[in-house]
């Protein structure tokens, strides 16, 4: 089981890592692609199809994507000063609930995420770019990363109760 | 219930839930479904859902993992030794001589990384050790490290500047642009006070007895400094002369950096998935707090408390100055104890409306604002440079605020500066409409 969870955030991390990568491409592509067009040697205007657009996707699926893979890694931002001088008892009771909130937050956007997924693939909503896409395919890609996170968030619950002991991960910022 | 009630009772319920270690991120989106429980009859839910995919798929938002990326993979590679080498022997003729190290390695540094953190760790890494050995006054030596790191926060590429765009709609490259005469005049400020602190103290500056390095040796040096110099500038200049959006930079700098540190050999697997899971994690993290901000904004806007803030304010009957001169005090208390990113976020949710009530240019606010997020870097208990500087040195995180006191209030005289002379901040983008 733990191998499992531990592997499903590394494997949503290692998706996000990797859009972020294809972002980078499709960009350089597109601009040198505007580099071709602006030489003259050719008179077609060459442009990669609402590549804004997928940029943006990619970028909304990769940062949700990396919600969990984020979390377990103690990236995500939190306010530890009035916790860390709390004594013990306090402390464990304190981050049992902090984790509860965010498990109940993550579980309830997820469920309205769907929602909002369900209803563009019910109602066939399209992207308004070129190309055309059905808004539910990047969509569900937040979704899954909300539901990835909502396990994640669950899973440190019930491992701090189980332990009783905070996790391990010592809240670093990176700003 | 009364507005006012209301309006402490959200306050409380969002310092309650941060002080209680909940995340930034959902600590917004708590308070701000709170808010529209108790002011309205909009529906939460599918109102969060739809700002989540309304705010996290934006054109503009997708420099934010690049340039992240750009930083990481320049700070992996070679850069921090090349610059200590390269700018050595120029800065030698200038009295503090190498303290200056410090202020111009920030600066460069700033000028490729977004974040102030990885600035005065990349630096600092070669500084510290160095001028230490050299018998250079360790409060300076700390000092000028703290306070020139938080450069990076200003000198574009800038995160925060991204994100208070994104949060705000303001053109990201714009305020780029903004921030580099401001920026500049910052490191100005630093190695101004750096040579007035050498004169008078003349003792304490080590005149290191090295025979001055041959001409072509300094050239050398420097040599390897200048693919980065050259980046800075294309990345910049491109942004700055229209032909680039701060997302196509962005794009293209990470593959130039990538080159680069492929052809000074500092390039390998390891390193660029080190680099990406990095940037990935770190832009994870802003993009949460960016959708949770999103979302306290609409939720804010449904309750009608920023209109409220703005009317009272107007009510007041402050002038511009009095409501900056409130506002600054406020944000350095806040950026005690909250990060940058996270104070931003929340101005832009509660305080946008009372700033363009008051006729304040958005723009020159955000330069503001990132100067005053500066100051914060660097004040106990929560200054993120300080915390970088204590695990770099081992030396106690009050001593390195003492030590960074004066450049505190060199940032304090740039919020009066730009205050007196906004052109500092908004002549340059000004050109850039023609």
């Amino acid at each position: 089981m733990r191998k499992l969870l531990d592997g499903i955030y590394d494997v949503s991390g290692l998706i996000s890592a990797l859009l972020i990568a294809g972002i980078c491409l499709l960009v350089t592509t597109q601009v040198m692609l505007n580099l071709i067009t602006k030489t003259g040697l050719t008179d077609m205007n060459l442009t990669i199809p609402s590549y804004a657009d997928f940029a943006g996707y990619m970028l909304a699926a990769s940062s949700f994507l990396a919600l969990a893979y984020t979390l377990v890694r103690g990236g995500h931002i939190r306010v530890n000063l009035v916790l860390r001088v709390l004594p013990a008892k306090l402390r464990l009771a304190a981050e049992v609930v902090a984790h509860m909130l965010g498990a109940g937050v993550a579980g309830y956007a997820t469920f309205y995420m769907y929602r909002l997924t369900l209803e563009s693939y019910e109602f066939g909503d399209m992207s308004s770019g070129i190309v055309a896409i059905p808004l539910y395919i990047p969509q569900s890609t937040l979704l899954t990363g909300l539901v990835v996170l909502t396990v994640a968030m669950i899973d440190l619950t019930v491992q701090i109760i189980r332990s009783g002991e905070p996790v391990g991960v010592e809240q670093m910022n990176t700003e | 219930m009364s507005d006012i009630v209301t309006i402490i009772l959200l306050f409380v319920t969002l310092l309650v839930l941060l002080g209680a270690g909940v995340w930034v991120a959902f600590s917004l989106m708590l308070t701000g479904a709170l808010g529209m429980l108790l002011l309205s009859n909009a529906p939460i839910g599918p109102i969060l859902a739809t700002t989540f995919w309304g705010h996290s798929t934006s054109w503009a938002l997708a420099a934010l993992p690049m340039f992240i990326l750009m930083g990481e993979i320049l700070l992996r590679s070679r850069l921090s030794q090349d610059m200590f080498t390269g700018l050595s022997p120029w800065l030698k003729r200038l009295p503090g001589r190498l303290l200056h190290v410090n202020i111009f390695g920030c600066a460069i540094f700033a000028a490729v990384s977004g974040s102030s953190a990885a600035t005065a760790a990349t630096i600092g890494k070669m500084s510290v050790p160095e001028l230490t050995e050299r018998g250079y006054p360790t409060n300076m030596v700390l000092g000028t490290l703290a306070g020139s790191a938080t450069l990076g926060l200003l000198i574009p590429p800038s995160i925060i500047l991204i994100v208070y765009g994104v949060a705000t709609e303001q053109s990201i490259a714009r305020l780029f642009v903004a921030g580099v005469l401001p920026g500049l005049m910052l490191v100005a400020l630093f190695a101004s006070y750096v040579i007035i602190y050498a004169l008078l103290n003349p003792s304490r500056i080590p005149q290191d007895d090295d025979d001055d390095m041959p001409f072509l040796d300094k050239l050398r040096a420097t040599g390897r400094l200048i693919p980065v110099l050259l980046l800075i500038a294309g990345v910049i200049g491109s942004i700055y002369i229209g032909i680039a959006s701060p997302t196509d930079a962005a794009a293209v700098g990470v593959v130039l950096s990538v080159l680069l540190s492929w052809a000074n050999k500092s390039l390998s697997w390891s390193m660029l998935r080190d680099s990406l899971m990095g940037a990935t994690v770190t832009s994870c993290m802003i993009a949460f707090i960016l959708v949770g901000a999103a979302f306290l904004s609409v939720s804010m806007g449904f309750t009608g408390i920023p209109r409220h803030l703005a009317a009272w304010i107007a009510d007041m009957g402050l002038s511009p100055y009095a409501l900056l001169a409130a506002l600054t005090v406020l944000f350095v208390v806040l950026g005690c104890f909250l990060d940058g990113i996270s104070v931003v976020v929340l101005t832009t949710s509660i305080i946008m409306p009372m700033i363009l009530e008051a006729g304040i240019d958005p723009l020159w606010f955000g330069i503001y604002l990132v100067i005053v997020v500066e100051m914060s870097q660097i004040t106990p208990p929560v200054g993120f440079n300080l915390f970088v500087i204590q695990g770099l040195t081992g030396i106690d995180i009050l001593r390195i605020a003492m030590a960074a006191l004066p450049f505190f209030l060199l940032l304090l005289l740039a919020v009066a500066l730009i205050t007196l002379f906004p052109g500092i901040a908004t002549y340059l983008p000004s050109l850039m409409d023609g």
